[in-house]
């Protein structure tokens, strides 16, 4: 098999598996749902909060939301044996993380396509934001986190506080395109035209990041 | 694979000795030796800690990044043994300037804190830091602890400088660098020995606590094989 067609052979079954359980989009979409709650709870949201942090609030959501979702995308290969068998398959090690990666973009992506209009409703979106931007913004954002996260999440498969360490891999690491993420958005709510440099910087970090994953996808998957 | 015990040897005392030595001149000179600083008065003086240790926790961190990529070409335990050193004792130092940074900042800024470049990138570095250790001491030790690790030791080599960026973007308040900032920067002369001296004593003391961390690492990674040899022999 191709590496292109290994690549689709994970990322086919992933989202396979995912339709026919909807474990993880259930449970981190009403996770994410219950985070927004509480936030709108907590900040006494107005429109005046939005207009100034909504950015910051949508994208803590969205990365609960991205982080329960990471977490799993390996968990589930623990099950019958499946790493033993990627791990010992001559599969080349960038194409099985690459599809991993695919699969969970997918997955984290449809839960923010659901969750963004129930922000714009719960937060008082104001009326002059540039919802292409934001859509634009979260594309890059979620590569980012995505990425990142399906490469620790491998990396931590085999640690026993699994669920503790990814979020203290993935946040430090993250820094740079969460700061970009939130400012981007943040500009395009307000409609203050675009936010270039930004996304800029954001498709550069998917770029490096996405790169340095593969190169080192013989790390992250090595049998112990 | 097996790395021995490093060998007792007299240069330690040696060089502790002198980077003792070196402090303590540095100590006089930023605390009697300066001239006291004409608007911000004594509290200036901190700058003679604050600066060097930033300087010696680059240092380490940079020692990390080169150990962490010569273990992923090599996969010595010499290598992983450097860059738990370097990661550590860079922490250390890049606590003392984050303790130091704050008690300057509140009489000469009047805040404690504020989400300046440098502050932010130098939190983000100590976050990042810490999180290495947890993984390091999270990972059973062995095949697999160094090797994640060092991954993560290199994906922290490509974010810093992306973070520099972001974060100059963000905001911006730390004073210029005093040394090579443009005309108006400089230092007294009695003031730069005092800084230059900081300067060598606190990358002494970096070094010298990275070499002996570097040996107790390399010593406990032995005694952990001659456990196991031991308890396989028993069997």
């Amino acid at each position: 098999m191709s590496d292109w067609g290994i690549f689709a052979a994970m990322l086919r079954r992933d989202l396979r598996i995912e339709l026919r359980t909807r474990e993880a989009l259930l449970a981190m979409g009403f996770y994410a749902l219950l985070v927004m709650v509480i936030f709108s709870f907590a900040f006494s949201a107005d429109a005046a909060l939005t207009a100034r942090a909504g950015g910051g609030l949508l994208w803590v959501a969205f990365l609960f939301a991205a982080l329960v979702a990471l977490d799993r995308a390996f968990l589930r290969e623990t099950a019958e044996g499946a790493l033993v068998g990627l791990q010992t398959s001559p599969a080349p090690r960038a194409a099985l993380l690459a599809g991993k990666f695919a699969s969970s973009f997918v997955l984290i992506l449809g839960l923010e396509a659901i969750l963004l209009p129930l922000f714009a409703v719960l937060f008082n979106a104001p009326a002059h934001a540039d919802w292409g931007g934001i859509a634009l913004t979260t594309v890059l954002g979620t590569w980012a986190l995505a990425a990142n996260g399906t490469y620790f999440s491998a990396m931590s498969v085999h640690v026993r506080q699994r669920g503790l360490l990814l979020p203290l891999l993935l946040l430090p690491v993250s820094i740079p395109a969460i700061l970009a993420m939130v400012q981007a958005t943040q500009i395009y709510l307000g409609g203050e035209g675009v936010a270039n440099y930004w996304l800029q910087l954001l498709a550069g970090y998917d770029v490096i990041f996405t790169a340095l994953g593969l190169m080192l996808a013989e790390m992250a998957l090595e049998v112990e | 694979m097996s790395t021995p015990i490093p060998a007792r040897t007299a240069w330690i005392p040696l060089a502790g000795a002198g980077t003792l030595a070196l402090l303590l001149v540095a100590l006089w000179w930023a605390l009697i030796g300066a001239p006291t600083e004409a608007t911000m008065g004594t509290v200036q003086r901190i700058f003679y800690y604050h600066a060097p240790a930033a300087l010696a926790a680059w240092v380490a961190f940079g020692l990390n990044a080169i150990a962490s990529m010569a273990y992923l070409a090599k996969r010595s335990m010499r290598a992983d043994a450097l860059a738990v050193a370097g990661a550590e004792v860079g922490l250390a130092f890049l606590t003392i300037n984050l303790i130091t940074g704050p008690i300057w900042a509140r009489p000469v800024w009047g805040v404690w804190w504020v989400w300046d470049p440098r502050l932010t990138l130098t939190l983000a570095m100590w976050v990042m830091y810490g999180s290495y250790l947890i993984l390091r001491q999270l990972t059973p030790e062995g095949g697999l602890q160094p090797r994640l690790a060092a991954a993560l030791a290199i994906f922290f080599a490509a974010d810093i400088p992306i973070d520099y960026m972001a974060i100059r973007w963000w905001r911006g308040q730390h004073p210029s660098p005093v040394l090579f900032g443009g005309a108006d920067s400089g230092l007294a002369p009695r003031m730069l020995v005092a800084f230059l001296l900081s300067m060598a004593a606190f990358l002494a003391l970096m070094g010298f606590l990275v070499w002996l961390r570097y040996r107790q690492e390399l010593t406990r990674g032995a005694i952990t094989r001659l456990k196991q040899q031991r308890a396989l022999a028993e069997v």
